[in-house]
């Protein structure tokens, strides 16, 4: 049972620290850089390779950056360069610990590359899911339960992965002992919805698609920026929205500063704890979070509800909230499947401008009168 | 003998008050800050609007499970402490709580999957409550079973230790191959939880609660005959099969209802029978019984003020804060100059 609290707390977790500050070494690309906050990847190109840099791959990292070479396939190496630094590509085979991986993947056409998946009962997309149903990709299991042999027999040259904690002794640190490259992703820690779209940039030089990766960001960044300036010149006041759903007594709330905090204030919201800040969602009380909820007019994914009585069943406080009368309650719910694929975080992570339509549909409907949201759904 | 009758009275007293004044601070002290006055207006329903919910939907209820919850899992400790003659028995050691949470487990890690996703009232209120009564009274059904057949009282506490094992690893089993957000719900679930909690769940923990407690207050005599023994208390004329069947009942319907309606709440009823014994200095049920439902009452309510961290706006769980409580009362009764076993 103990071992499952840092699990639940990793879980409850949101994004960390902002590195806007870090300078742009993205040059000579066909992205606009200055449009998309720096994150946590830096990619420069050197001399006979590109030099891939994650900077704070997880979680308190402490300062930690970890970096990779990524070589032509028949290129020679550079000098000064460790072949156990190198990722040989393009990339032949690769194996997806998280299924935004392979929506980064499904988004560039090359998901014919993926041969393993983590977690497939979550997959959304169709096509990837015919993939896992005839074989072509295999569900290797999770962190703490992966199955290390069947990602070993299915010859990756490289294992996407991300880290939730310093993974040195987690099955994935087995993995690289054993031969296998592993790359730790942190695009889920991304502050800024663009930020973390730009993560696609990485799976492009992986995959030789850089510059479909380029102009698909470029695109996607334009149409972001053109939404939001829209958005900011909404009249009146901005609309209070809350977010989140309570467990029991707490509401793990997440500070303003995050991905999703981001969207509702680009998308001319008021998040009402845009004043909290910090990189880990904060456990409040469920009666201090209801006080606060008093001025909002909107609530955004309250939990797994697709109705309002689910809400009103797991918690029945919520249903003396005004603004439950008021019915703008929505979730991202909007495409999901039985077995728990949600579309939300897998195309959601790679169209950031349509999550911001959505979010602009539901706080300023005016502005969009003819969007039917994507992502999400409205509780009745 | 009029000394301890004064001392006992005193105590009875003294502990009525500060349950009181512990069950108005619960109600004052809130994790969000508001008058005297604002409260006082909002119980007699004269208050703001929001400040009455607070009161009335947040605070007032919290505060009567708070106090259901902490008389009945300690009363369940004193019978199960007094039945196995073991100072450190307790409500969960003949797996009811683990029955309970096996309940809850299921219907979280293996039914969601099967009804899709968590939707409807299967996966919260009422659902968990009835999937957790249903594991606790399976377990003591086990138990009630295994004790009829069995002379000795000590292979019913093997069984049911050896029964929560068993749950428990079941458990650990369910949690092997489910997903994370259930996970977290499940594993929430087992922090305890006392808020929330609708007016019609307290109606139905009070009826509970109040079965348990008369059958528990009705059987002070048998249980003072067997602090003499199994074999004074036959002489004396206690069925010992039949006694022992109540009691495990009695501690069961406590134990599980609560659990089913708060979740497991660790460590209280085992450290709340030694706090009311040190307190009455006597092992005479009769006095005990109340004493240990006031001691109760009175510590469950003092965690939860305290695990509502007042005026900050944060809470940690109140589990957490009853076994920061409890052990220290525990460990220095033990270290005490009376230890623990001397009390039996």
């Amino acid at each position: 049972m103990t071992k499952l609290v840092p699990l639940v707390i990793a879980a409850a977790i949101i994004l960390l620290s902002c590195r806007n500050e870090g300078k742009s070494r993205t040059g000579g690309t066909g992205v606009d850089s200055s449009a998309i906050p720096q994150g946590r990847l830096f990619i420069e190109r050197i001399q006979g390779a590109t030099r891939v840099e994650v900077r704070e791959p997880w979680q308190n990292s402490g300062g930690r950056e970890l970096v990779w070479y990524l070589v032509g396939r028949d290129s020679t190496l550079p000098p000064g360069i460790d072949e156990e630094q190198v990722i040989r590509v393009p990339v032949r085979r690769m194996v997806c610990m998280s299924t935004t991986h392979a929506a980064m993947m499904r988004a560039l056409e090359a998901d014919s590359l993926i041969v393993g998946i983590s977690g497939s009962s979550l997959v959304y997309d169709s096509i990837l899911l015919e993939r896992i149903r005839s074989g072509g990709i295999k569900d290797v299991g999770y962190e703490g339960n992966l199955n290390r042999e069947l990602v070993i027999s299915l010859e990756p040259d490289l294992v996407m992965a991300y880290g939730v904690a310093d993974p040195s002794s987690g099955s994935n640190a087995r993995l690289a002992e054993a031969g296998v490259k592993v790359f730790y992703n942190a695009d889920y820690l991304e502050q800024h919805p663009l930020t973390r779209c730009a993560w696609l940039r990485l799976f492009g030089l992986l995959t030789g698609k850089e510059r479909m990766a380029d102009s698909i960001v470029s695109a996607v960044s334009e149409s972001y920026h053109t939404l939001a300036s829209m958005a900011a010149g909404a009249e009146g006041d901005k609309p209070g929205v809350l977010l989140g759903a309570p467990w029991e007594d707490v509401w793990y709330v997440s500070p303003g500063n995050t991905y999703i905090g981001r969207l509702i204030e680009d998308a001319g919201g008021h998040y009402i704890f845009s004043d909290m800040t910090g990189s880990n969602s904060v456990p409040v009380s469920v009666e201090s979070v209801f006080r606060k909820a008093s001025d909002a007019e909107i609530w955004i994914n309250p939990g797994t509800a697709d109705m309002l009585s689910d809400i009103a069943a797991s918690d029945h406080r919520m249903a003396s909230l005004s603004l439950f009368r008021g019915g703008r309650i929505w979730n991202n719910r909007g495409r999901i499947r039985p077995e728990g694929g949600n579309d939300y975080w897998e195309s959601g992570v790679v169209r950031p401008d349509l999550l911001l339509k959505d979010f602009i549909s539901i706080i300023h409907p005016e502005l969009l009168p003819d969007h039917d949201p994507y992502y999400y759904i409205r509780l009745e | 003998m009029n000394s301890s009758r004064t001392r006992i009275a005193a105590a009875m007293t003294g502990l009525v008050l500060l349950m009181i004044l512990l069950f108005m601070a619960d109600l004052f002290l809130g994790s969000t800050r508001m008058n005297f006055s604002d409260v006082l207006r909002s119980l007699f329903g004269h208050g703001d609007p929001g400040d009455e919910i607070i009161v009335m939907q947040f605070r007032l209820p919290k505060a009567i499970t708070a106090v259901l919850a902490g008389a009945a899992m300690s009363v369940s400790g004193l019978l199960m402490q007094t039945l196995f003659r073991n100072p450190l028995a307790g409500p969960d050691v003949l797996g009811v709580s683990s029955g309970a949470g096996l309940g809850v487990a299921l219907t979280l890690l293996t039914l969601t999957p099967l009804f899709t996703l968590p939707s409807g009232s299967l996966f919260s209120g009422w659902g968990l409550i009835l999937a957790a009564w249903a594991g606790a009274g399976a377990v003591m059904i086990v138990i009630m079973t295994v004790s009829a057949r069995m002379r000795d009282i000590m292979t019913v506490l093997i069984v049911g230790l050896l029964l929560a094992s068993a749950i428990s690893a079941v458990v650990s089993l369910l949690q092997y191959f489910s997903n994370e957000a259930m996970l977290r719900t499940y594993v929430i679930w087992t922090m305890g939880n006392l808020g929330n909690i609708s007016y019609p769940q307290i109606r139905a923990l009070a009826l509970a609660t109040a079965a348990g407690l008369v059958i528990a207050f009705m059987m002070v005599k048998p249980l003072n005959a067997m602090l003499m023994g199994e074999t004074f208390s036959r002489t004396v004329g206690v069925r010992m099969q039949r006694t022992r069947i109540v009691l495990l009942a009695s501690a069961s319907i406590l134990a599980g209802s609560v659990t089913a309606f708060c979740g497991p709440l660790a460590f209280i009823g085992i450290a709340v029978p030694h706090i009311a014994r040190l307190v009455f200095g006597t092992t005479d049920h009769r006095t005990l019984m109340p004493g240990v439902a006031l001691c109760g009452a009175a510590t469950l309510l003092a965690s939860d003020i305290i695990s509502g961290l007042p005026g900050g706006g944060h809470i940690i769980p109140v589990n957490t804060v009853t076994s920061l409580i409890g052990i220290p009362v525990v460990l220095w009764i033990i270290l005490g100059k009376t230890g623990l076993g001397r009390r039996f």
